[in-house]
């Protein structure tokens, strides 16, 4: 038909226009800010940042809970999604629906449980002054623990979708092949399923991660101000100082992280083959 | 040619910067059933979806019916077309698919009722009407197709590949049945098929298409018994193709003495046409297979490999065993170079 | 034996992932002052006081209609964008396909801030419009995508044919993409809503006073009050988020198109 690329660009270039405009433009505003000083181009702000110890702190607290939450999704991911590729018809797509749902729910609301469960006089500090290995509860709320707990919850889904639809597609016979040919079950895992899940694992690892990193009701209701993350920081900055170049440096970092940890396990599938 | 219903007159097509089909001249007749049939990527389904208005041309025009139609949308010039994947709309059933570009018209519904009913009946679909195409076989849709397009009494109904979907038993058996519908409509039909026994088996004429130019253009039996080229040969069956230099035929390998002068450039022998346990040359036979009522060889000759078939009642000569063969005058066929 | 780890493995799983909600759910019943679980007794008075909380009418108000306008304009645009990017051959269409995805890879924060320094403040646009203008970039990357992988299975002779049967371009459009791509564009539609109506980082700094969008509301009373009313409401967006996904489940199997 007569196709032409006017015609084509005229119908998606309002999308791309709406997007560059509401979007692109402000955010690669922001991103500059930090670059600019009155004499020019400048590194100053991010010099500035990484000087104070508070936001050095920070900044390695959300890689190491990123790279934590990532990695148990990853080791519990692995096991739920094999026991599921292995449920009969019927079974696999309720459980599989159950591991979707929490997505569709608000994450305030997914997160306010862990208030009910690890709050002073939540489940968990009942059992324990209960069963009396505390004499008064203790704190578990504001804790790197809440925050990494409420950040896995949230985020585990994601992890167990990719790597189910990952082990959906290895081939029906091959793993009672390689038992066959006298593979132990941890030498069909790392020689038989996980290359040929790797797929999966880049996307559900960058998903977890880069959620982990970018998220902020979790760590504003679990953390607060005591377990500051990137996102909590961002916000008392712009809210509680004004520092605009802080936040464009923070902006930045999550960026170039949330870019560095897919490229980086890019490599690690591409190296392991 | 006072009869012309079709008229491509210089009809030049692009894709991007890169030309498919420089300046095709081709008439059809009315009611006639043409076959454009070439190799992939030769420029026959980009001329058939330039006739459909499917692809505007580069540069010159087509008529059809005496009429302009060049720069027509494909929407206004009453053209069929029968899509290889049959282009059926999987949200509506067999009935709505036929009734589609009736109900565009804005008919009574009692036309669209009976000319429905009665396009489905041309195909033999009565009773499927409330199937939905992924219900059906591929056989079945493809008659779907083919009645959605009839009942808009086309001028000319085109046809992309129509068989080649099919299993070997349901592509016979469309054939007939494609020659029936035609008969029946009368309506003028160009199908697209790279199969050269599909070609010669329904169409009135051919147009034997390379690199979007025409070849040859004839009824089948003109281009079955008289190709004019090496590649409409090869086309057709002719499978030892060689170059005349004076009373011999040549190629890479070497060459062979006919014993007699030829007067065009290149000659042309089925394997029916090589004659077998006697003549002047002599080979090795490289491959044999039985075939019914001939045994195929492949022989090994100063030609390289000459493929020729042996009636049955001559004696088996196994592979390795040495033959003799002749390429006779009288079945060779003289092709412009 | 293989069969009995199986299960307990799942199980660990799905109490860690949805025990939670059964926590809140009953915690937002509870008959006592304090957020407390086990509840203090069992009654449905939290889950009734939500409903009388104008703060919260007005920012579920809000959020409804944020959610509903936001993605039917980012389907206004996505659509037509969607249709583009898999039937034309555009010039840059790794580009623009980049360009609409972009809010996606981005933090939402730093979305939100970008808008407010940038746009809102410098053009002086009122607090509702921006919030507007975020949740439909916000939703646009969603919406493109599920349309696109629905349109990716429609091969694009099906129009042709519709065109050589007399529809005009538009109509081969409504009367055979659209009815064809329906389940595509109403998954995008739910999954659109979801995302914008549960959406915080965004919607934190354009959020201005009197003008909050539930989520952000929620946030703001959990500071000031620690009763079970914010329990009993997260309990009840629970329940319709499953509402909303059970139904478009049963209508079209949504779970494909996620």
């Amino acid at each position: 038909m007569f196709r032409n690329r006017r015609e084509g660009l005229a119908l998606a270039l309002p999308a791309a226009i709406f997007s560059t405009l509401l979007f692109l433009v402000p955010v690669a505003i922001l991103l500059s800010e930090a670059f600019r000083s009155d004499t020019g181009f400048s590194l100053q702000g991010y010099v500035d940042f990484f000087a104070s110890p508070l936001n050095r702190s920070v900044f390695l607290r959300t890689l190491k809970l990123g790279v934590l939450v990532a990695g148990s999704a990853a080791i519990i991911g692995y096991a739920a999604a094999f026991c599921i590729v292995n449920l009969p018809g019927k079974a696999r797509g309720t459980v599989f629906g159950m591991v979707v749902l929490p997505l569709m729910i608000s994450p305030v609301a997914r997160t306010y449980a862990w208030i009910v469960i690890l709050g002073r006089t939540g489940i968990v500090n009942d059992a324990i002054v209960g069963l009396g290995l505390s004499a008064s509860p203790i704190r578990l709320l504001f804790t790197e623990t809440a925050v990494f707990l409420g950040l896995l919850q949230l985020f585990l889904p994601l992890m167990i979708i990719s790597l189910v639809s990952a082990m959906e597609n290895i081939p029906r016979d091959v793993i009672p092949a390689a038992r066959v040919l006298g593979a132990s079950w941890l030498n069909v895992f790392f020689k038989v399923i996980l290359p040929l899940t790797k797929e999966g694992l880049v996307i559900g690892g960058t998903l977890v991660f880069t959620g982990a990193l970018t998220a902020y009701i979790t760590p504003a209701i679990l953390g607060g101000s005591k377990v500051l993350m990137l996102e909590t920081l961002l916000y008392q900055k712009v809210n509680v100082s004004n520092d605009f170049v802080s936040a464009s440096v923070i902006a930045m970092i999550l960026i170039a992280m949330s870019f560095a940890a897919n490229l980086v396990l890019k490599r690690i599938a591409t190296a392991r083959s | 040619m006072s009869d012309t219903f079709v008229q491509l007159t210089d009809l030049t097509l692009t894709y991007g910067k890169n030309i498919a089909v420089p300046a095709l001249n081709l008439s059809i007749r009315e009611g006639e059933l043409i076959a454009l049939l070439g190799p992939s990527g030769c420029g026959k389904t980009t001329t058939m979806r330039a006739i459909a208005g499917l692809l505007a041309p580069a540069s010159g025009s087509i008529h059809i019916d005496g009429r302009d139609v060049t720069r027509l949308a494909a929407n206004k010039r009453g053209i069929g077309l029968v899509f290889q994947s049959y282009a059926l709309f999987p949200h509506l059933n067999a009935f709505e698919n036929v009734a589609f570009g009736l109900r565009l018209q804005k008919l009574p519904e009692a036309e669209i009722k009976s000319r429905t009913e009665q396009g489905m009946a041309t195909v033999g679909l009565s009773g499927f009407e409330g199937r939905k195409p992924a219900e059906m076989s591929g056989g079945q849709q493809q008659r779907l197709a083919l009645a959605r397009s009839l009942v808009m009494r086309p001028k000319v109904l085109l046809l992309d590949e129509p068989l080649s979907n099919l299993d070997a038993r349901l592509r016979l058996e469309m054939r007939t049945e494609l020659q029936r519908v035609q008969k029946e409509t009368g309506v003028t039909m160009v199908f697209v098929t790279h199969d050269q026994a599909e070609a010669l088996a329904l169409a009135d004429r051919i147009v034997l298409m390379q690199q979007g130019k025409i070849e040859q253009l004839g009824t089948p039996a003109q281009l079955y018994a008289q190709p004019e080229t090496a590649f409409a040969a090869e086309f057709m069956g002719f499978e030892n193709i060689f170059k005349v230099a004076g009373d011999s035929v040549q190629n890479d390998h070497g060459s062979l003495p006919l014993g007699y002068r030829p007067d065009s450039a290149i000659l042309a022998w089925r394997p029916d046409g090589v004659r077998v346990g006697q003549g002047p040359h002599q080979g090795r036979v490289t491959a044999c297979s039985f075939a019914g009522g001939h045994r195929e060889y492949v022989i090994d000759s100063a030609l390289g490999p000459v493929k020729a078939n042996a009636d049955i009642a001559l004696p088996e000569a196994q592979i390795g065993d040495s033959l003799s063969f002749d390429l006779p005058q009288a079945t060779a066929r003289p092709l412009r170079a | 034996m293989r069969h009995f780890a199986n299960w307990g493995i799942l199980g660990l799983t799905l109490i860690f992932l949805i025990g939670p909600f059964v926590i809140i759910i009953l915690a937002g019943a509870s008959a006592g002052p304090n957020l407390a679980f086990p509840p203090e007794g069992l009654s449905l008075k939290w889950y009734a006081k939500v409903f009388t909380i104008e703060s919260f009418r007005a920012s579920f108000v809000l959020s409804m209609a944020l959610a509903v306008f936001g993605t039917i304009t980012a389907l206004v645009l996505g659509i037509p964008a969607a249709y583009a990017l898999n039937r034309y051959d555009l010039p840059g269409a790794e580009t623009i396909r980049t360009i609409v995805a972009a809010p996606i890879i981005v933090p939402g924060i730093i979305v939100g801030l970008a808008l407010l320094r940038y746009v809102v403040v410098p053009m002086n646009v009122t607090v509702t419009v921006a919030l507007f203008m975020a949740h439909t970039a916000l939703v646009l990357p969603y919406a493109v995508r599920v349309v696109s992988s629905s349109m990716h299975n429609l091969r694009a002779d099906m129009e042709e044919a519709a065109v050589l049967l007399g529809c005009s371009r538009m109509q081969a459009f409504t009367k055979v993409v659209l009815p064809n791509i329906r389940g595509g564009v109403l998954a995008a539609f739910i999954l659109g809503f979801v995302t914008s109506f549960n959406q915080v980082p965004v919607s934190l700094f354009l959020s201005g006073p009197g003008v909050r969008t539930l989520p952000i509301d929620m946030l703001a009373y959990m500071e000031i009050t620690f009763d079970p009313s914010i329990a009993a409401l997260s309990a009840l967006l629970a329940f319709m988020s499953l509402a909303i996904v059970f139904v478009a489940e049963r209508l079209l199997g949504f779970s494909r198109y996620v």
